[in-house]
């Protein structure tokens, strides 16, 4: 028996061996591009939308794509090596986590390029890109503001870091300059992803009496969760409109594909270099078309809401009075533009302690929108690390 | 593990008893291994994978690829460190699960010496060590003494110590140790260079930590086979009613495993923040589920802690077998999820193989392990860890 | 708003969270009444859930849905006392096996079925939650008021006695794990027919866990499971509620603390009625006692 034994295993390790040196593959002529998600493809979230830009861009661009889903932080590196030796000259790493592992692995291959998503470093062969929201948060809170019957929005946030705070900033700069007295209310997740948490937390705010929801989770929780109470909501990230067709009043849409495509033509043109990365940051807006205002694509309000919008009017300085839904539209156009026309982050703005945080006359930089911290002006609740 | 009158009536196995266990069991595992990859091949197939084109890329991609070999050993470092600890609570039956929070908390004490001490210099990373064992074996504390003072379920207790370990993490670095550094983001600061493990030249491996686990696995090893405190662990986890008789102080020897243990796995903790990340992140980036890993770890190497050695590579291959499956044949995350899981299932199915056999059998060949020549029988079958 | 009123909405969003965790717990008591600990709540769940959407989304019929999940929960529990009781394997590694494979598979067979909405949801609060107390009362009296619930914890407390009276030891065994699991498999579905009724990969964060927590919190009892499942939902909500005061790391903990403190106190000063069953986690093999 003993004999028997030992003979299999020595059979079973001589076929492992011989199998591990059988040449995998073949010569490949396409670029291989690797992505690196930090959730799974199944979010309906953040994630999900950067492998919906994938596979567009597999579509429409002579590549071959690679994907890993899942990682945590501390593994990113492992996972470059892999997608490397399996041949990806492109590798996009999509998580402010996955930071100093990025950098660390475009020192150790000079000759692959390398892009990352939100964060700040950059080297030769790492540039940064992210695709940005806080316009189209102003443009939600400007509807949010004029929709709120008790003066009382919400926002179910999911970190206090700084992207997070941008968007809520943004968001309740849109409510005031609508509504003025309406305040912001807050509550974070600590998590990206977490149906449960996001759905206490929404009930937790219809308990303050908010009755407008803005959010930042992965999942379309705070839509259903606000739709069971008739309370509207506005979507975030993945098209959410038919989670509660009567109460998504509009939303946030990213398409990363606009920023993937771009930088792949430009790979494959031999305009972008594993050298002459160095300043290429691509922060794109709704000029870029890398963002757009609405729950479903194409379709900017629901139409449930338009006459509601067009009946609410509010007076600006720079356009006078007007109805909110017109001031929407016009907003849309002036960011539309590059340069911008306008910008939600135009100063004079004071934060909620009355610290003036921009000048009058002065917009934010790229650096100051990415590392902001404080709280606008109306938003009542918990804010780690306010300055 | 079953030894005495019930091996008697096991039929067609009888023949076997009184051979080696070590090669039998290795044997039998090997098999359980290879039944469970013929049933994850039905997940390949179903995603249209050739099952045989599929393992050999992953042996190929997880051993052969130039720089893919020394991965195995980055995920076996804590495995082992927390694994060799295990096996000691295990063999004084105390069934410790609670790994993953002394881990953490030996992570959350190596981060305060790094940070928050003026502590540098080449004394930063031992004292780092050390304060993670004493995190780690605190963490375990409580626990044993419920065991020890009230007799409350230790499986229990220790799971329970977990979650409190990563709420506690998950406080520290949303609140007071958030760094000012980390533009907002749910980190410590990054710990000073000198806090930082070093590694072997080209690979990720923070070599101090995996020493430190070898010699640990080593130690368990002599102090099992050769030390009265040993005995006492083994008399007392086999016999209780036989350890009272001789003289044995229950309370002592349990404690001292459970701060050991719990202390093993701080060490392991203090691996994955020195060595790897060289900051404290939110708790499931830190432990990835080692400490319940370690627990199968454990378990496999059944009480022999230079077994570890063999099953915390075998799982920090397996780790790397289901990042190569990710990659290389491009599968969902969670197809690993299935592979490990299907592992597990055969792994602990085929126990029953293993139960027909006599490992610490009294009349044993001489090429036995030293550990279980001496022990005394258990009363009865009903032990869990085997 | 007035104290009371604010108590009440605090309890009623305590009953939501609580109702996933009070079937849950009820099938993990009762397996564990049988001595049989099933740590692979969180695997049953999830499957439970994505079956449930899926039957659901398919037929039209929530209830439907219920049912599948009921079905899978079921038959995950069935590997689990075939591993445990029949192969004797070790409890707490088999239920860990199965909520690896579990989340697996879920995950796997879920791809493309996130992002739809349940066009036909159950509701939250009128069916499960009452039916959940209902179902409490009746494990109670089976348990406690009739011959199979004698039977029932004997097996769990003395699997030899049991044998020497007559009884299949392994057969009572497998029927309380396979019950168990498909409560646990409704406790899943509510997550994704009623509670948030759509599929997402990974929606049950860890629910099955703090299952197993409660089922030992409740000390076993399915009557205390019915407060304790209130009182940890009900404490998750606050984490939001009081989220201007308390940071929510310290709420979120407490049900784990609570379980130790329950646990210590139990041992303490509590009657025999509080602790766990005897054979509880211990394979029976006849003849060996």
């Amino acid at each position: 028996m003993r004999g028997h034994v030992s003979r299999w295993l020595t059979s079973a390790v001589v076929i492992a061996v011989l199998l591990a040196f059988i040449p995998m593959g073949y010569a490949q002529q396409k670029l291989k591009v690797g992505f690196i998600y930090v959730g799974p493809i199944g979010d309906y979230g953040w994630t999900n939308a950067h492998d919906v830009a994938r596979r567009l861009v597999e579509q429409q661009l002579p590549v071959e794509t690679l994907y890993v889903e899942s990682v945590p932080e501390g593994r990113v590196e492992p996972f470059i090596d892999r997608l490397v030796a399996q041949g990806a000259k492109v590798i996009f790493t999509t998580s402010f986590g996955f930071m100093d592992g990025t950098v660390a692995a475009a020192q150790r291959y000079p000759n692959v390029i390398f892009a990352h998503a939100s964060g700040f470093k950059r080297a030769r062969n790492l540039a940064t890109y992210m695709a940005d929201f806080y316009q189209v948060y102003y443009l939600n809170g400007l509807m949010a503001g004029a929709l709120t019957k008790t003066n009382k929005v919400g926002y179910v946030g999911a970190f206090p870091i700084p992207e997070v705070k941008r968007h809520l900033d943004a968001y309740a700069l849109g409510v005031r300059a609508v509504n003025p007295q309406a305040t912001i209310q807050v509550r974070w997740l600590q998590d990206w992803f977490s149906p449960p948490k996001a759905k206490e937390a929404t009930q937790a705010l219809i308990a303050d009496g908010v009755d407008v929801f803005a959010f930042t989770e992965d999942s379309p929780t705070v839509i259903q969760e606000s739709a069971k109470k008739n309370l509207l909501s506005f979507a975030h990230y993945s098209p959410m409109y038919k989670f509660a067709p009567k109460q998504v009043v509009s939303g946030e849409l990213v398409h990363w594909e606009t920023i993937y495509l771009d930088f792949l033509r430009k790979v494959l043109a031999g305009k972008y270099s594993a050298d002459n990365l160095q300043d290429v940051d691509y922060w794109w807006l709704l000029a870029e078309k890398a963002v757009e205002v609405g729950a479903e694509p194409g379709m900017m309000i629901n139409p449930l809401f338009v006459s509601r919008l067009k009946a609410a009017t509010v007076k600006t300085a720079d356009l006078g009075t007007l109805s909110v839904y017109d001031l929407v539209q016009r907003r849309i156009a002036q960011m539309s533009k590059n340069p911008v026309a306008f910008d939600p982050f135009a100063g004079p703005i004071k934060d909620r302690k009355g610290v003036l945080r921009v000048p009058a006359g002065q917009t934010l930089t790229v650096a100051e929108l990415t590392s902001m911290e404080w709280a606008a002006p109306g938003v009542v609740g918990p804010w780690p690390g306010e300055p | 593990m079953r030894v005495g009158p019930s091996v008697r009536q096991l039929g067609p196995f009888r023949i076997e008893v009184g051979q080696p266990s070590g090669a039998w069991t290795l044997a039998v595992s090997a098999v359980a291994i290879f039944a469970a990859f013929i049933a994850a091949g039905g997940i390949f197939w179903a995603y249209g994978v050739n099952p045989i084109h599929a393992y050999a890329v992953i042996a190929h991609d997880v051993l052969v690829v130039p720089g893919a070999f020394p991965e195995i050993f980055r995920s076996t470092i804590p495995l082992l460190l927390t694994g060799v600890g295990l096996v000691l609570a295990f063999r004084a039956q105390f069934y410790n699960i609670g790994a993953e929070g002394q881990l953490l908390a030996g992570a959350v004490a190596a981060t305060g010496v790094a940070l928050f001490t003026p502590i540098r210099g080449p004394m930063t990373l031992p004292v780092m060590f050390a304060a993670g064992f004493v995190g780690g074996a605190l963490w375990g504390l409580l626990p044993s003494l419920l065991k020890l003072r009230l007799n409350v379920n230790e499986v229990i207790t220790t799971l329970m110590m977990n979650y409190i370990a990563l709420y506690f993490v998950s406080w520290l670095v949303t609140g007071p140790w958030r760094g000012p550094s980390v533009r907002g983001f749910a980190y410590t600061d990054q710990f000073p260079l000198s806090a930082w493990l070093p590694l072997i030249p080209g690979t990720r491996i923070h070599w101090p930590t995996l020493v430190l686990g070898v010699v640990l696995a080593a130690g368990c090893a002599v102090l099992l086979a050769r030390t009265r405190l040993g005995f006492a662990i083994r008399v007392q986890g086999e016999n209780p009613e036989a350890a009272r008789y001789v003289g044995i102080n229950a309370l002592r020897t349990t404690l001292l495993v459970m701060l050991l243990s719990g202390g093993a796995a701080g060490l392991a903790g203090v691996g994955e923040v020195a060595g790897v990340h060289h900051k404290l992140l939110d708790p499931n980036q830190v432990s990835l589920g080692y400490g319940y890993t370690a627990i199968i770890v454990a378990w496999l190497a059944r009480g022999q802690a230079l077994a570890t050695l063999i099953t915390a590579t075998l799982f920090g291959l397996i780790y790397s077998s289901g990042d190569v499956m990710q990659v290389s044949l491009q599968m969902p995350f969670r197809v690993t999820s299935v592979f490990n899981g299907l592992i597990l299932f055969f792994l602990i199915g085929s126990e029953r193989l293993l139960a027909y056999r006599v490992r610490w059998a009294p009349r044993r060949a001489p090429a036995d392990p030293p550990a279980s020549a001496a022990a005394p029988h258990r009363p009865s079958g009903e032990e869990q860890w085997e | 708003m007035g104290v009371v009123d604010w108590i009440l909405g605090v309890l009623v969003r305590g009953m939501a969270l609580g109702t996933p965790l009070l079937w849950g717990a009820l099938g993990e008591i009762y397996a564990e009444r049988a001595g049989v600990v099933n740590l692979g709540v969180e695997g049953m769940m999830i499957l439970g859930a994505f079956f449930a959407f899926a039957a659901a989304q398919l037929t039209g019929h929530p209830g439907l849905g219920l049912l599948a999940a009921a079905l899978i929960g079921g038959m995950a529990a069935l590997l689990h006392a075939f591993v445990s009781v029949t192969l004797r394997a070790n409890q707490f590694v088999s239920g860990l096996a199965l909520s690896m494979l579990g989340l697996g598979l879920a995950g796997l067979l879920g791809r493309g079925w996130e992002g739809f909405p349940l066009s036909n949801p159950l509701p939250e609060r009128s069916i499960l939650p009452p039916l959940g107390a209902l179902l409490a009362v009746a494990i109670w009296a089976l348990l406690y008021h009739t011959r199979w619930g004698i039977i029932l914890r004997t097996v769990g407390e003395s699997p030899a006695a049991a044998d020497a009276m007559g009884i299949d030891v392994a057969l009572v065994r497998y029927l309380a794990v396979v019950f168990g699991g498909m409560l646990a498999g409704v406790a899943g579905g509510f997550l994704s027919v009623a509670y948030r009724p759509s599929w997402t990969e990974g929606m049950t964060g860890g629910i099955g866990w703090i299952v197993v927590a409660l089922a030992i919190f409740a000390s076993w009892d399915p009557l205390r499971a019915i407060g304790a499942a209130l009182l940890f939902g009900t404490l998750f909500h606050l984490s939001f509620r009081l989220q201007a005061w308390i940071p929510p790391e310290p709420l979120q903990m407490m049900p784990f603390a609570f379980t130790i403190l329950v646990l210590a106190i139990a041992a303490r000063w509590g009657a025999r009625a509080w602790r766990a069953p005897e054979a509880l986690g211990l394979p029976y093999l006849r003849g060996e006692r």
